[in-house]
Parts: C-alpha cells; sequence; structure tokens
C-alpha cells in the first residue's frame, strides 16, 4: 500500500500539468488576497509572521521541486534519454 | 580601515587563483574531460542571478522598504517549476539551431529577422546599463569602505600616478581585461565556456560563503539570535520594524510592489543575457536542469536567509538605516572584525566580476551578431575575417563594460543598488511576450513581436528610465512633475493618471500592457511570412515527434553548389580548419557524386547545415543572409519546387494525388494484357496528371538499343524517332546502365552535349529518365518525361512516384515478356512433337521394309535345320544375313554386321544387299565374295565412314563340309558332341582398304553339329553391373541345348539375353542363324 502511493506520487510528479499547478498555487500563495493572512504584525517565536511564513513557504517549495527533479530523473533513468 | 596594500593584496590573489581555476577548467575541456559539465556546477554557475545587488543591495533593501526584498529571490524559485519544461524546451531548441544569445532565439523564432535582433540588441543594451553600473558602483563603493580610498588604489601609485581616478574607473578596467580574457577566446558562441563557468561557479561559492559567514557571525556573536534581533528592533522602533515586516496598500513593500517584483524577477532569471548565457548555452546536459532546479533556489534561500537578520542589526547598531547598501561591509568592521569585512569584500567582488563578465559577453555576443555582424557582411568575406570578428567581439565587451561605467558616472550616486537593478530587470521583462507567446503561441509573427518589443521599450524608457537619468543630473523636474509641455496625463511616472503604484510597478503594468497588446492584435491580425512558419514549427513543435522524421523538401537550389564552396564560405568566418571539422562532421556517411556534391535532394539541408554552422558564431540572422548573398553571387538561389500535389498531405509521406495515381496505374495494367495498350494508357495518365508535355517509353530490343515503343504528348520529333544506343553519355543512357533515376531539374546547367542540343532545340526546361525496372533486377526500358515550361520540376517525392509507376511497368512488361515467351515454347514443343512423329512413323515403315528385306523363312535342306532372326535394336538397323540356295543340297549363308544402326547402316546394309544379291549369281568362292563386296563397296562404305563385318559361308550337303571366309565378323561357333569350337578365318573388315585378300577354310560337319553365326548384339549385351554377356556364357548355353531344335535355340538365347541385360533394352541390333546337320534322311523345316 505504501509503495503504491508512493508510485502514484512518482508518476502524478512527472506530469507537466502538476508542475504547472505547482507554479500557480505558489503564485497564488505570494499575492494578495492569500498573503494578507500571514500580513500581521505578530511575532511567532519572536520573529515576524510573514517573514516566517515566506521562509517557510520557499523552504516547503524547494522540497517540492526537489521531489519533482527526484521524480523526472527516476524518469530519465528508466527509460534512457527521450 | 584596512590596509590598501592587504586588500590588494588578497583580492590580486584572489584574482589569480580565478585564472588558473578558469585555465585548468580550459584544459580538461579541450581533453573532453569537462570539470563544468555536471548538475552541481551548473546550478552554481545559474547563482551568477545572485550580483552585488543580492550581495549588498538586499540589505539595503531590507532595511529601507523591507520585506520585499525577498520577491526577487522567491520568484526564481517558482520559474524552477517551469524549467522543466520551458526551460528545457527553449535548451532543446537552442542546441538544436545553434542559438548564441536570447536576441538570436527571439529573432530566430521570428524568421531569422536581422531587425527584430538588432532591436532587441539595443533594449539589452540600454538595459542592462545601469545593472552593469550597479556592479562597478558596488565594488569601487566598497573598496573605499573598507580601505578609505577612492576606487583601487596601490601604494605605489601615490608615487608614480599623482590625478586621482574617476571612481570605477579601474574596476571597470579590471573586469573588461577579465571578461576578454575568459569570453572572447573563440568565436563559436555556441561552444561552452568551461573556463569562464568555472569561474563563476567558484565565485558563487565564495559569495555564498562570506554571505553566510557574515550573517552568521552578526546573528549569533553580536547578538542573540534571529529572534534577539527582532525583539531589540521592536523594542527600539516598533514602528519601523512593523513597517518594514509587513506589506502595505500602496507604493512600495506593498502588495502592488510585491507581485510586480515577483512578475520581474521571474522574467529576469531567464531573460537576462547573462541568465540566457549560463541556463541555456552553457548547458552541457538536458538532465541538469533536473538537479539545477532545486538546487539554485535552495542557493538563493541561503543567502538570503541573514538579509533581514543583518539589515535590522545594522539599524540597530548604527542607530538609522543611511548607508545600509554596505551594512555587510560596514558591521564587520565597526564590531572588530576586519578579516570578516575583507572575506565580504571578496564576497561583494565575486559577485560583481561574475556578473559583469557573463553579462559583458553575451552582450557583445549579440552586438556582434545583430548590429555589427549586418553591417560586416555587406563587404566581400576576406581570410582575415575570423580575426576581425573576434576582436569586434572583444571591443564589444569592452564597449559594454564602458557604457556601465558611463551610466555610474552620471546616475551612480542617486540611486539605491536595488533600485539600478530593478531599472534593468523591467527591461528584460519587455522580452517575456515574445519570448513566451514565440513558444507556445503559433500565431505569434514578427510584427507583433516587434511592435510588441517597441512598444514596451518606449513605455520602458519613458517612464523608468528617463526618470532616473533626469533625477540624476536633476534636470527638468517640470517634465517628471507636469508632464511634457504641461500635459497631466503623460507625466512619466503616472502615465494616463495612473498613480498609486511604485515606479516599477507602474512601469510593469504600462509597458506589459502595451507589449502585450501590440504582440497579440498585430499577431492576429497580420499572418506569417514563409520563413517564419517554417522557423516557428521548429520552435514551437520541437518535442514533436513527427518534427523529427524527414518532411518533403519544399526548396530546391536553383543552382548546384559543390561543398568546396560551402567550405571556402565557411572558412571565411569561421576559420579553415573549424570548417572542415564542421564539413566532416555533417558528411559523415552521405554519397558524394562524381562532381563533389551531394544529391540535388540533400542539397538544401546542406545549406542549412552551413547556416547553422555559421549561425553558432554569426548568430543566425547574419548567418542566413551570408549564405543567401553568397547563393546570389553565384547565381543561384533558393526557390520553392513546384508542387506537384497541391492538395493537402493526407499522410506524411504520400499525397492523395500520389496514392490515386498510383491505384489508377495498377488499374491500367490490370485493365489489359496488351504491353501497347497498358503504355499508352499509362503515359496518358502522367500527361494528364502532371504538367508534363512529353511522355516516352523506351524498351531494350533484340539488337541491344532502346527503341521507342510508346510516346504521348507533343513534339519531340527527334526524341522519338529514334532509338538509342546504351551508352553513358546520353541521360537515356546513363540512366539506364546507373539502374537510377537521372532527372535534370533546369535545362540551363545541362553538362552532356547531346542532351543539351535537343533540350535547346526543343525547348525543353527539365526532364527525367527513369529506368524501368523490377526490384533487383536489370532494367528493360527507360521512361522519359519532358517539361518545356516548368523548372525544378522533380521533387523527391515525384520522382519517388515516378519510380514506382516505372516499378509497376516493368511487372506489366515482364509479365507480358513472359507470356510471350511461354507461347513460343509451347509451340516450338508442338512443332518438334509432330516431327518426331512423323520420323517416327517413317523409321516404323523403313523397318517394315527393312525386315522384309530379311529372307522371309530359311530354307529347307536335306539333313540340315536352319533357323534365324533379327532383332533391331532402334526402328532399323545394320544387321543383315542372307541364304543363297545353290541347289544339290548346297546353301550359302551370309552374316553381315554394318557398324552402327542407324539409318545410315541401315542404308548400307540395303546396298550391300543389293550388291550381293548380283553378285552371288555367280558362283563364287567365300573369299572371293568377301573380296568382290569389298571392292565394290569400299568407296561406299569410306565415304559414309562405315564398317561392315561379314561372314560368308558355303555348305555342300553332300560332302557335309562347310567352306567360310570372315572379314572381321564375330567368329560363328561349332557344338560338337558337347563341345564347342570357333570357326576362325583371317580377313579385315570390309570398308577399311581398296583390295583385301582373304583367307578361306573348310570345316567337314557331323550330324548333332550346331553352327551358331550370330552378331556381337549378343555378347556385348549389358548386365547392370556393366559386365557384358560375353562368348563364354553363349557357349555355354548354347552346348546345353544342342539336342534342341534350332528354333528352340533362338528363343532360349534370345529370352536369356533379354533377361540379362534387363531392365535396360538391348543397345545393338540382334541376329543369329543356327544350323544343326541331321541326319541325310531327316529333312526339317525350318521357320
Amino acid at each position: 500500500m505504501k509503495t503504491s502511493i508512493r508510485e502514484l506520487l512518482v508518476k502524478r510528479l512527472k506530469l507537466k500539468d502538476t508542475w504547472v499547478i505547482c507554479f500557480v498555487l505558489g503564485m497564488i500563495m505570494m499575492n494578495y488576497p492569500f498573503i494578507s493572512i500571514f500580513n500581521k504584525p505578530v511575532f511567532p517565536f519572536g520573529i515576524p509572521l510573514l517573514y516566517l511564513y515566506l521562509l517557510w513557504g520557499w523552504m516547503f517549495s524547494i522540497f517540492i521541486v526537489y521531489l519533482f527533479s527526484r521524480a523526472a530523473r527516476r524518469d530519465t533513468d528508466g527509460k534512457g534519454r527521450p | 580601515m584596512l590596509d590598501v596594500n592587504w586588500v590588494w593584496g588578497t583580492a590580486l590573489l584572489y584574482i589569480v587563483i580565478l585564472f588558473l581555476v578558469a585555465y585548468y577548467a580550459d584544459q580538461r575541456q579541450r581533453e573532453d574531460r569537462s570539470i563544468t559539465a555536471n548538475p552541481a556546477v551548473y546550478a552554481l554557475s545559474i547563482a551568477v542571478y545572485s550580483t552585488s545587488w543580492t550581495f549588498y543591495g538586499s540589505v539595503g533593501k531590507a532595511a529601507t522598504t523591507g520585506i520585499d526584498f525577498l520577491p526577487i529571490y522567491l520568484g526564481p524559485t517558482l520559474t524552477a517549476f517551469t524549467w522543466w519544461f520551458l526551460l528545457k524546451k527553449i535548451v532543446r531548441i537552442s542546441k538544436e539551431n545553434n542559438i548564441t544569445s536570447i536576441a538570436d532565439f527571439i529573432s530566430s523564432r521570428y524568421g531569422s529577422s536581422q531587425w527584430l535582433g538588432a532591436m532587441i540588441t539595443v533594449i539589452t543594451l540600454m538595459g542592462i546599463m545601469p545593472y552593469i553600473a550597479l556592479q562597478l558602483k558596488a565594488v569601487s563603493t566598497a573598496f573605499t569602505i573598507i580601505t578609505g580610498y577612492h576606487d583601487f588604489h596601490v601604494g605605489v601609485m601615490e608615487r608614480v600616478y599623482t590625478p586621482s581616478p574617476h571612481p570605477g574607473l579601474f574596476t571597470a578596467a579590471l573586469l573588461a581585461l577579465f571578461s576578454v580574457v575568459f569570453g572572447a577566446k573563440h568565436l563559436a558562441s555556441t561552444e561552452r565556456h568551461d573556463g569562464l563557468v568555472a569561474a563563476i561557479a567558484l565565485e558563487s561559492l565564495v559569495k555564498l560563503v562570506a554571505m553566510l559567514v557574515v550573517g552568521f557571525t552578526i546573528t549569533y556573536f553580536v547578538f542573540d539570535g534571529m529572534g534577539d534581533i527582532f525583539t531589540r528592533m521592536y523594542r527600539k522602533d516598533p514602528a519601523l520594524l512593523t513597517r518594514l515586516i509587513t506589506l502595505g496598500g500602496t507604493g512600495e513593500n506593498s502588495y502592488s510592489s510585491m507581485f510586480s517584483l515577483l512578475t520581474l524577477s521571474m522574467s529576469a532569471v531567464m531573460l537576462l543575457p547573462r541568465q540566457f548565457q549560463v541556463m541555456v548555452l552553457e548547458n552541457a546536459d538536458e538532465s541538469h536542469l533536473n538537479a539545477a532546479s532545486w538546487r539554485f533556489p535552495a542557493y538563493m534561500f541561503l543567502m538570503n536567509l541573514f538579509v533581514m537578520p543583518i539589515a535590522l542589526a545594522g539599524v540597530l547598531l548604527t542607530g538609522s538605516n543611511v548607508g545600509a547598501d554596505f551594512f555587510v561591509l560596514t558591521l564587520p568592521m565597526q564590531q572588530g572584525y576586519p578579516w570578516l569585512a575583507l572575506l565580504a569584500f571578496l564576497g561583494g567582488f565575486s559577485a560583481s566580476a561574475g556578473m559583469v563578465m557573463v553579462e559583458s559577453i553575451a552582450v557583445s555576443t549579440m552586438l556582434l551578431n545583430h548590429v555589427l555582424m549586418p553591417v560586416v557582411i555587406r563587404f566581400k568575406p576576406q581570410w582575415w575575417f575570423p580575426k576581425l570578428l573576434i576582436n569586434l567581439k572583444r571591443f564589444g565587451i569592452v564597449l559594454v563594460i564602458l557604457l556601465g561605467y558611463l551610466y555610474q558616472s552620471v546616475v551612480g550616486e542617486s540611486y539605491m543598488l536595488a533600485n539600478m537593478g530593478l531599472i534593468s530587470f523591467s527591461a528584460a521583462v519587455q522580452f517575456a511576450p515574445a519570448l513566451i507567446g514565440g513558444l507556445y503561441w503559433p500565431r505569434g509573427n514578427k510584427t507583433g513581436a516587434i511592435a510588441g518589443l517597441s512598444c514596451g521599450f518606449a513605455v520602458w524608457f519613458y517612464t523608468l528610465l528617463l526618470p532616473s537619468l533626469l533625477q540624476a543630473g536633476g534636470w527638468q523636474d517640470d517634465l517628471l512633475l507636469q508632464g511634457p509641455f504641461g500635459i497631466e496625463f503623460l507625466k512619466p511616472q503616472a502615465l494616463f493618471w495612473l498613480t498609486g503604484l511604485d515606479p516599477y510597478s507602474h512601469t510593469l503594468f504600462w509597458s506589459m500592457f502595451m507589449n502585450i497588446l501590440a504582440y497579440l492584435s498585430l499577431s492576429i491580425l497580420l499572418g506569417q511570412g514563409e520563413k517564419e512558419s517554417e522557423q516557428m514549427n521548429r520552435f514551437v513543435r520541437v518535442f514533436s515527434p513527427e518534427n523529427l522524421e524527414p518532411q518533403w523538401e519544399t526548396k530546391r537550389l536553383s543552382k548546384p553548389v559543390t561543398i568546396v564552396q560551402f567550405v571556402n564560405l565557411m572558412s571565411k568566418f569561421i576559420g579553415e580548419q573549424q570548417a572542415h571539422t564542421a564539413i566532416t562532421d555533417y558528411l559523415g556517411d552521405r554519397e558524394i557524386d562524381s562532381k563533389g556534391g551531394v544529391s540535388e535532394f540533400e542539397l538544401p539541408n546542406l545549406k542549412r547545415f552551413v547556416e547553422k554552422t555559421l549561425a553558432g558564431s554569426l548568430g543566425g540572422a547574419a548567418a542566413g543572409a551570408v549564405v543567401e548573398s553568397f547563393l546570389s553571387d553565384i547565381g543561384s538561389r533558393m526557390e520553392p519546387v513546384f508542387d506537384i500535389f497541391s492538395t493537402v498531405r493526407t499522410s506524411r509521406d504520400q499525397s492523395r494525388e500520389a496514392l490515386s495515381v498510383r491505384l489508377r496505374a495498377s488499374e491500367i495494367m490490370n485493365r489489359s494484357l496488351e504491353l501497347d495498350i497498358i503504355m499508352g494508357d499509362l503515359l496518358e495518365l502522367i500527361l494528364r496528371e502532371f504538367k508534363l508535355d512529353l511522355c516516352v517509353i523506351r524498351l531494350l530490343n533484340d539488337e541491344g538499343m532502346l527503341e521507342v515503343r510508346c510516346h504521348r504528348g507533343y513534339g519531340g520529333e527527334r526524341i522519338i524517332s529514334e532509338g538509342r544506343t546504351l551508352e553513358i553519355d546520353t541521360h537515356v543512357g546513363e540512366a539506364f546502365l546507373g539502374r537510377r533515376t537521372e532527372f535534370v531539374n533546369d535545362t540551363a546547367f545541362l553538362t552532356k552535349a547531346i542532351a543539351k542540343e535537343i533540350a535547346n532545340r526543343e525547348g525543353i526546361r527539365s526532364f527525367a529518365h527513369i529506368p524501368i525496372a523490377s526490384a533487383g533486377a536489370p532494367p528493360v526500358g527507360v521512361l522519359s518525361v519532358f517539361s518545356r515550361s516548368i523548372v525544378g520540376l522533380f521533387t523527391e517525392q515525384f520522382v519517388e512516384l515516378l519510380e514506382s509507376l516505372a516499378g509497376q511497368l516493368a511487372q506489366a512488361v515482364n509479365i507480358v515478356e513472359e507470356r510471350e515467351a511461354r507461347e513460343r515454347e509451347r509451340r516450338q514443343k508442338e512443332a518438334a512433337l509432330l516431327e518426331n512423329a512423323r520420323v517416327t512413323r517413317d523409321l516404323e515403315i523403313a523397318k517394315q521394309i527393312q525386315l522384309s528385306l530379311l529372307p522371309e523363312s530359311a530354307p529347307r535342306l536335306k539333313g540340315l535345320s536352319i533357323a534365324s532372326r533379327c532383332i533391331p535394336a532402334a526402328h532399323v538397323g545394320g544387321d543383315y544375313y542372307d541364304f543363297f540356295e545353290r541347289g544339290e543340297g548346297r546353301v550359302d549363308v551370309i552374316m553381315a554386321d554394318v557398324s552402327g544402326h542407324s539409318v545410315g547402316a541401315a542404308l548400307i546394309m540395303v546396298e550391300t544387299r543389293s550388291v550381293l544379291r548380283a553378285q552371288m549369281k555367280e558362283t563364287h568362292s567365300a573369299k572371293d565374295v568377301l573380296r568382290l563386296l569389298n571392292e565394290l563397296l569400299y568407296d561406299d562404305l569410306s565415304g559414309a565412314e562405315l564398317f561392315i563385318t561379314m561372314f560368308c559361308a558355303k555348305y555342300d550337303g553332300t560332302t557335309r563340309t562347310l567352306s567360310y571366309a570372315n572379314a572381321g565378323h564375330s567368329r560363328p561357333i561349332l557344338f560338337r558332341a558337347g563341345g564347342w569350337e570357333e570357326l576362325d578365318a583371317e580377313g579385315l573388315i570390309l570398308g577399311v582398304e581398296q583390295s583385301v585378300s582373304f583367307e578361306e577354310k573348310k570345316v567337314s560337319l557331323e550330324t548333332g553339329d550346331l553352327l551358331l553365326i550370330y552378331t556381337d548384339g549378343i555378347i556385348e549385351a549389358e548386365h547392370e553391373t556393366g559386365e557384358l554377356f560375353g562368348v563364354e556364357r553363349l557357349c555355354r548355353l548354347v552346348s546345353g541345348l544342342a539336342d534342341e531344335e534350332p528354333e528352340t535355340v533362338i528363343e532360349r538365347v534370345l529370352s536369356e539375353v533379354n533377361t540379362y541385360s534387363w531392365p535396360h533394352p538391348l543397345q545393338d541390333d540382334i541376329s543369329m542363324v543356327v544350323m544343326k546337320v541331321l541326319n541325310n534322311e531327316a529333312e526339317t523345316a525350318s521357320c
């Protein structure tokens, strides 16, 4: 079961559509009105909320791209060059 | 302050290390063991995006406007999501088309337009000036900050060089030198610059390490971590902190600026010339994109991790945000970490140097290919062109940096670093519509792209660059405040009364609005040129699999060009050695004909290859123009082939017409068995379907001539009136002997004298001779088609169709010929059978006659029983025996065998019989009979080359004596009282010599004696094993039968011989005479 979810994830990550969706999602999450949710002078852990949100969001998207590249690499490894 | 010599020394050491690394990388590249062709170095080289603007300016922006420094780096992270399909597509197209720069890329997409390329170059050059200025300013300011001197300064200089140089000039000169050495080693811009990339990657590493070390030191040594900085800041100035870390409604650091900066940075990371250079041109392998797509964002994340803390720390430590741009340098110095300041200086220098090097090289390539090249190629190419071009490129690098320096000296002091960079970003974003549209929108056209770019550029210039220059100079504030001539809605920074936006958002909005509007509307309103749509296909459909398959050639060269001519052309631009290497790679295993050219269908490909190779050095547009003018110089040009098939192609390899023509041709073949009808119908079909004037079919006749068998169309009396011998000096002969289609698309370039003369007289413009041959078989004829009106009629597709028709015709010819051959053979066989039957009948008659010539029955004599038999092996034979009764118990017996058993032998036998009968009337002795016969028959026998063996015996019943003579005949056998003996008498075969004397012998016979006279057919009868019947066996057989009747003896001997030679029939005639001596009283009848 675990592997099948993994396989499914890898398969979806190879789709161009998934990349585009992630791009659009990222664009939305960094713009008004979404970003206004975090646009407050609040300091969780002593760090400004917006700053924290952007940094964490950044790290998260790097991780997602990392997954993408893993999936794509697996593709090129498996079938040779397209 | 640090000691200036210290700083100089460190910087110099660092530069030497950079040189060494670059040199080493170049060496490795030459050995084909590149150290830069891996994802890590690739990602680090993309980090050239982080310039001194990032290194120093981010902190400045964070301290003054606040958190909106981040979107500049968040944008590129977002684009990483698109790299996998967008950047990959760009990389693939660039590699396939030898793209040299972003200007080349965009202009190539829109039909290799020189105008578009030049325009992009100009926009880039102007757009990039502030950016380069920013780098120069950063380096020289940083130097001043840590040493206290203006610009680079060496202690020695105080003595030799008194006038103080203008700030930044030294920096500019140093970086220009650097760039020229690394970036302009060879002309081919598509070749990777390993040395450059290695240096860039090292610099990226240094600036990251410097930033992290400075940030970490300040955050965790000077303060107690990030939280501590924020807390202290909040305590000190809550209002300022709140402003910095939240987004406002309008102006800078607002939602709108967030969006603008994201958009600008997303375009910039793809579209800035230096980014295009490192991401696309220096990409060694598409798969590196995968790894780089997360490594590069991670790099920028680390780079920006401490930006906010440093900025706030600076505000806390210095009390304000004045000079925030250089907090990275000033804070370590203030806090007593001079070595840290030195490290930061090196980091900042790396950031600037990397950017300036790559940017100046990229822009200078564009400058060379799109501005200078169109001028250069107007002159006749010379051998020194390669040298000129490379020096022009070096000159371009210096020029680009100098322009930056100029801008810096004018504007330098008035702007913050980050803001100067944003001016460049706003210029780069103008390329986005044309580029993205060009990649995905097939309708996007050149006019749209040019109009869009012009509008966008104009808006950018008017609303952003112009104000920056004006504000810096402090001139004409009226224009900014009241608009030109007081027209308020044309105010540069509030165009059409649009206010409330920061200047960059304002420019972004209006420039993109105009740009996209013009691009889209003109693309929809106007169409594309031919060249444009061809290029569009190559770009938009680069990944479509059908794009890889060869398409039908739609162009031809009006006059063939040889390979040598092309090589000479290339040598003049890229140098002889490179030209030869390139052409060798291209030709590979392609066929080259006797004249040193490639086949006519291959020529357009070769031309394209030459263009592409030149494009690698000159840019696509200039390369196209070079090849074009070269062709027109030698009197050739690309012209569209005559499209014989007018409708849309239904499948990729065959048009609907071609299919229908083939179908109808096979109908014609099946409809009739008459070759003349088939050929006539086929020629009419060809004539009707294609624009031909004359069609001729020649077939090989028995004399080895190609004889005109069928023709349709008008004119061409000479062509159709005479056959052609198979000679190589006519096109027909060459087609037939060479077994391949000979076609001439333009008779103006004919070389064969006869063909030229005929073509001139008949007014033929193009023709083709197609050998009529089934696959693998030698041709049976030639199909010729002629056109009087169309040059370039014979495309690959058309020739293939004609070849297939000729193949079908060959089948028909073969079938007809086979049928005729079968018919002929059948008739011959019939005739032969008839003839045979007649001969057989004749022979049968002859046989009957011949048998009737033998004595019907043996004579009856007292005291003697005689039986005789003759079995001819064939119809007629050469055996003969006869009896002559002399009365009084006397009888003469003759046994003869003519050699052979042919008709000839039979005739001789008849002659012998006649002569013998005539002669036997006289009473001769046996030897005289033989002698006489020999004399009489000698001439005939030697004439016929035949011989006769003969045994002649005379028996006298009264005395029971037998006198005999033998002319070489098988010796008769006498059986007496259980034993036997051969009757031997000397004598030569008849017909050997003119006169021969024979021996005559006598023998007395007794009652019970049995005499067997036979021909050699008996003893020479052959067993299956090859053994002969033999005299011995015969004697044993007959001696066992001594008491039997002669007739019985004959029967038994015959049956034995037949059994012996079974299953084969007898090879020779067999004749026997058996005489048995009885009591005188007895008288027995013989059969």
